[in-house]
């Protein structure tokens, strides 16, 4: 494998999708319903606040509006690897390019090069709104730099694991509905998949409550006696299985971006909260990693401490599927073969 | 094989630089697709491969362009195994399959290009080489346009054009002239010709076997996924008889004396009256005993060539 190689196949590629489609109008339809999402939003932030003109509406503005594009591109992007491999074995152009001193590497990262590339491109026609939504204040250059790094990221693997599909699977139309199933297992399925579990973690608990004694006549505390009191509950254990959750982009997106300062006045006085979508479903999915409270009443509630990030554990697992993803390409684009996928002409 | 054949000169330097297959075979599921074919095309020399359609002819053009592995067998090209070292068989191997795709999108010259720069040439020796190779096919007039414009014979000679992007030594062909026009056909047999003489091993499949009679220095039948003979063309076995072609003014009176000389032919047509005739000496007799019985003869002729006879003697268990 060259840089060389990989650039030819990667111009190649971008320079036939370029003279293919209609991109003009895809991208300004993308722009158009990101601006239109992101002006709505804004209208409803208005009028849930009550005021025009909140000092900390770029937070929400934010954060909604990212969650959106990220859902809204995990619909475009497996098309544009989904049929790379397949579709060129179809068209009778792979074989003649694997007879040449370009290896499988070069093709399968070129091809992929030029597809995470123009996810990138649609990312990239985001950035107005983003600049907008900075501009409205209160959000800091690191949370943008860190949710767009992390949409960029979340974009190729897709990019990555559509492509090996397309290697794998002889026609077009397979390797396309199973990139979709993907995004749908990691988007929605890691939801069942964790809700499922969570409800076969069900355990009983019991719990032991000191209670006041009560004077059977009177119906009142008899003060200085207790009597011990055990419940019986039923409860579920969602820190035993939350990595199911963590391959989710929803969830890797929400819980990485980094938390917001406290807001403070000129003066130094904390101001309140903004809303902050991305934050707040953080910490929501970070309470799946939290163990029950131990049994006790009338004790004080331990200290809720941060049970801690899921984000590195989903994105590694996604990196690692994308780097599968490139290997498995890479060995289904190596000849000479021994086997053919069943129907399938070499050229 | 029923015919060892002797190459003139350094023949083992010669095969080295070209191509030597020895007892491949290579299956699909249940079909034999490949059972045993032997195949020689030394460098300096054009070698045709002839056999029926589903005799093997693509599927070993497969395994010689480093695209499948054989079940098994000895091969070498350019001197390299196309399995253990394909990027070393690559890199001296052109191939252009009887059937490809072409990005739609691409000019005539940008697909030669790129296909210059898959090859590692560096951007001038591309342009440079887009030149050359498309005044060879002569599409100058198509460089700047989309390669979907072309008609099925002009995509043929850009496969071919593209076969020599990297100036190959080894020639690996199947069915170049499928779709081209007469003209065309001429242009192939003297570019093929020059790639010979400029020392390129050329192995060519075709089923237009006048073409190849006159362009081949050897040929190599195949059928049934196996090697049936490899000759030298100028040394064809010649068949115990074959169709000869007779016109005269009167195919009536022609036909009379045939029949009256039980001689088996066909009915009358435009390109005249085929009879089957032995050896030359045989002919030589029919035109006298034609010419004494008062048919005017007009012409008298082999139809088809050597090569179509050799072929069809082979095939003829077929029928």
């Amino acid at each position: 494998m060259t840089l060389e190689g990989v650039r030819t196949v990667a111009q190649q590629e971008l320079r036939l999708r370029i003279r293919a489609g209609r991109w003009r109008w895809l991208l300004g339809l993308w722009f158009g319903v990101v601006l239109g999402f992101a002006v709505l939003l804004r209208l409803g932030l208005a009028a849930l606040t009550g005021a025009e003109d909140d000092p900390q509406a770029g937070p929400p503005l934010f954060g909604g509006v990212m969650l959106f594009v990220l859902g809204l591109a995990l619909l475009v992007v497996p098309s544009l690897t989904a049929q790379s491999v397949n579709g060129d074995r179809e068209r009778g152009t792979l074989a003649t390019l694997q007879v040449t001193l370009l290896t499988p590497a070069d093709i399968a990262l070129g091809k992929l090069a030029a597809a995470w590339g123009t996810a990138l491109v649609f990312l990239g026609l985001t950035l107005p709104v983003v600049v907008w939504a900075m501009a409205e204040g209160g959000l800091p250059l690191v949370n943008v730099a860190v949710t767009l790094l992390i949409v960029a990221l979340l974009l190729g693997v897709v990019c990555a694991v559509a492509e090996a599909l397309s290697a794998v699977f002889a026609r077009s139309i397979t390797s396309a509905l199973l990139a979709y199933l993907t995004v749908f297992a990691l988007t929605v399925g890691t939801l069942i998949a964790f809700g499922l579990a969570t409800a076969l973690t069900t355990e009983t608990a019991q719990q032991t409550y000191q209670v006041p004694r009560l004077d059977p006549e009177t119906g009142t505390e008899i003060p200085g006696q207790y009597e011990e009191q055990t419940l019986t509950t039923q409860q579920s254990r969602p820190d035993r299985v939350w990595p199911l959750l963590t391959p989710n982009p929803f969830v890797i997106l929400a819980d990485a971006a980094p938390r917001l300062p406290a807001p403070t006045d000129a003066s130094g006085r904390e101001l309140p909260r903004p809303l902050d979508p991305l934050g707040e479903l953080g910490d929501a999915v970070r309470e799946a990693r939290r163990a029950p409270f131990p049994s006790a009443a009338y004790v004080e509630l331990p200290d809720r401490a941060d049970p801690g990030p899921l984000w590195p554990y989903g994105l590694v697992f996604d990196l690692l599927l994308a780097g599968g993803a490139v290997l498995v390409t890479v060995r289904r684009l190596r000849t000479p073969t021994r086997r053919l996928p069943r129907g399938v002409r070499v050229a | 094989m029923d015919a060892p054949f002797e190459i003139a000169g350094g023949v083992q330097e010669q095969i080295q630089e070209g191509i030597s297959a020895q007892g491949v075979r290579r299956h699909f599921g249940s079909v034999e697709a490949v059972r045993d074919i032997d195949l020689r095309a030394p460098s300096g020399q054009v070698t045709a491969l002839v056999g029926p359609n589903g005799s093997g002819k693509t599927t070993l053009f497969l395994v010689l362009a480093t695209l499948l592995v054989p079940d098994g067998g000895r091969i070498s090209v350019g001197g390299h195994d196309p399995v253990s070292e394909p990027a070393a068989v690559r890199a001296v191997l052109g191939w252009s399959p009887d059937v490809f795709g072409v990005y739609d999108n691409l000019t005539v010259r940008e697909y030669l290009e790129f296909f210059g720069a898959a090859y590692r040439l560096s951007v001038s020796e591309r342009r440079g080489r887009a030149d050359e190779l498309l005044d060879a096919i002569h599409l100058e007039e198509f460089a700047t346009s989309p390669v979907h414009v072309l008609s099925r014979g002009q995509k043929q000679r850009l496969g071919l054009a593209r076969a020599l992007v990297h100036r190959p030594r080894v020639l690996v062909l199947d069915e170049p002239a499928g779709g081209l026009d007469p003209r065309s056909r001429v242009d192939l047999r003297e570019l093929l010709r020059a790639q010979a003489d400029a020392g390129v091993a050329v192995l060519v499949s075709s089923h237009i076997l006048s073409d190849l009679e006159e362009v081949a220095d050897r040929v190599v039948f195949i059928e049934g996924g196996r090697t049936v003979g490899e000759h030298a063309v100028g040394a064809l076995p010649r068949a115990g008889s074959r169709p000869w072609r007779i016109r005269s003014l009167d195919d009536v009176g022609l036909v009379r004396v045939l029949d009256s000389m039980g001689m088996e032919h066909s009915s009358p047509g435009p390109a005249g009256v085929e009879v089957a005739v032995g050896a030359d000496e045989e002919a030589a007799d029919l035109v006298a005993a034609l010419v004494r019985a008062g048919v005017r003869v007009v012409s008298i002729s082999p139809s088809g060539g050597d090569l179509e006879a050799a072929y069809l003697e082979l095939t003829e268990d077929r029928r």
